[in-house]
């Protein structure tokens, strides 16, 4: 996977280009991409394309985007990154209702399932967590405030994820570490009960998924990382249940299938079948 | 040419280390990625390594044993040398930052074990960053008392962050600590007292031992009477300021 460092974009800011990202939304109604600070939704079974709206001045984002994720319902889309703003979107009207001040650039995001709270990560590797307090488009643009929910010491996070039912929040860092900390009822007073760490992975872990069977309805974890390995973890003990090598030339056909796709169950899926 | 006796790196007549071979600033910059290995996971701490009377191959490694205490910010080694003989049956480790200090509690353990056969048997230390791997080296619970002596101050109210009591960390100590364990905390830094202990007043998972359990507890005088660093406080008549505090668990 194209891996672009926090720090190589600083220092190159001229010549890098943020990876262009992709998510789906879960009915497949639509899709959207975001290419540098550039925001774009398709509405597929129209095959056009959707004008934003954002009462806030300026361009959509002011620079380079860096997460992009669709809510579990479908109902909410957020997009932040570099320019420290976290916008959140209703997909009805594709209107930003809300915009989040963050102290430092984005680099992960996750909605609640119930489309409650959204989570993003910073730079410096704290978790924050925004009370949606059921805004929705009828609403006048509400700038709220976001506060601190957990933290990975002075370490990048990669993803963050929400297990089923919203019980876990999962975040990864490049330092290779995984942790799963229980989403308390109150998530403003912060997330302090740590239920694992999922420790393995050799290089940074680039990315979360979870995988769903019909004897495991809480899913398995699936995490890739920087020393080519996808591994699958047990969010309960945080232990390691398989690992799967992915050899120099099956990363270039996934690269191929999904750049950089925000949909890793697909990926994954298809690796744990071929074994 | 002869090595002289003032020039070696241990002492002679008392076969420890000398302490002015092992200066290091007492500052040490707990951002930066210093170069040491760090376990991937608990079940790869190399206790042989660490503790090689009480487990002379790594076969014997079944996992039965394990750290308990974890002396974070060790420093040159004063409290963990008398927690050894106080709880000789506990496996103990120092965890420092700063390369040479590390090399003198390693050298300091070698010799007091040379000197006292069968004793400081359970002590060990290991550079490491703690703020950033303390999942790395221990379980879930697997703690019984984590140490916390005269941490770095950070004045700078931008440098509170890299503060080692911090509301984001303790998630962390409360992980590897046990229900019931204990975290000890003590500082001659008045504002650092007062932070360390709202810090803690403040986290769901920790609460404050009562003035009996303070009394009952053979550990809490230590705190100030054990270390270089609390030895130094006392001379000068400074005040120190501490905050113990018991890992309940979670009231949701």
């Amino acid at each position: 996977m194209e891996e672009t460092s926090m720090e190589e974009h600083e220092q190159t800011l001229e010549t890098e280009v943020a990876p262009a990202l992709i998510a789906v939304h879960p009915t497949q109604q639509s899709v959207a991409a975001a290419v540098g600070s550039d925001l774009r939704v398709f509405i597929l079974e129209e095959g056009c394309s959707v004008a934003l709206v954002d009462d806030s001045a300026g361009p959509l984002h002011k620079d380079s985007i860096r997460a992009i994720r669709y809510g579990a319902k479908g109902r909410l889309f957020v997009s932040a990154g570099d320019d420290k703003l976290v916008k959140i979107w209703s997909t009805n009207s594709w209107r930003c209702i809300c915009t989040v001040s963050s102290e430092k650039r984005v680099s992960a995001l996750a909605i609640s399932n119930d489309g409650l709270f959204v989570c993003f990560a910073d730079k410096f590797g704290v978790v924050w967590v925004v009370d949606l307090d059921g805004s929705h488009e009828n609403q006048p643009l509400v700038n709220k405030k976001a506060v601190p929910l957990l933290a990975h010491y002075c370490s990048i996070i990669t993803s963050l994820e929400f297990s089923a039912e919203g019980r876990f929040i999962i975040s990864a860092d490049r330092d290779s570490k995984i942790r799963v900390t229980v989403f308390p009822k109150k998530p403003l007073d912060g997330a302090h009960e740590i239920q694992s760490f999922c420790l393995g992975h050799t290089e940074f872990v680039s990315c979360l998924a979870f995988v769903y069977s019909s004897d495991c309805p809480e899913g398995f974890l699936v995490s890739g990382s920087g020393d080519s390995t996808v591994r699958l973890w047990d969010l309960t003990s945080g232990s390691l249940l398989d690992i799967f090598e992915v050899g120099a030339e099956d990363l270039y056909s996934l690269m191929e299938q999904n750049r950089r796709a925000i949909q890793p169950s697909l990926i994954y899926v298809p690796l744990l079948m071929a074994r | 040419m002869l090595e002289q006796e003032s020039n070696s790196t241990i002492s002679k007549t008392t076969r420890l280390p000398r302490k002015r071979f092992y200066r290091a600033r007492a500052h040490s910059n707990p951002l930066s990625d210093s170069h040491f290995p760090v376990p991937i996971s608990p079940n790869q701490v190399d206790y042989p390594l660490h503790y090689p009377q009480l487990f002379p191959s790594s076969d014997q490694v079944d996992g039965s044993k394990k750290i308990q205490f974890a002396d974070i910010g060790c420093g040159f080694g004063g409290l963990l040398i008398s927690l050894s003989t106080l709880f000789p049956e506990t496996l103990m480790i120092g965890m420092e930052l700063r390369d040479k200090v590390t090399e003198y509690v390693k050298e300091r353990i070698l010799a007091l074990r040379i000197a006292n056969p069968g004793q400081y048997q359970n002590v060990s230390v290991v550079r490491t960053n703690s703020m950033k791997y303390i999942p790395n080296y221990f379980e879930k619970g697997q703690l019984s008392k984590m140490f916390f002596l005269f941490p770095d101050p950070h004045f700078k109210e931008k440098n509170h962050r890299r503060r080692v009591i911090s509301p984001h960390l303790l998630d962390e100590y409360a992980y590897a600590l046990g229900v019931g364990g204990i975290i000890y905390t003590i500082t001659d830094v008045e504002e650092l007292g007062e932070w360390m202990k709202s810090c803690l007043d403040g986290h769901p998972m920790f609460e404050a031992l009562t003035h009996e359990e303070l009394e009952a507890d053979p550990v809490v005088k230590l705190l100030s009477s054990a270390t270089e660093e609390g030895q130094k406080v006392a001379r000068n008549g400074g005040q120190t300021f501490q905050a113990v505090y018991r890992r309940i668990a979670r009231c949701l």
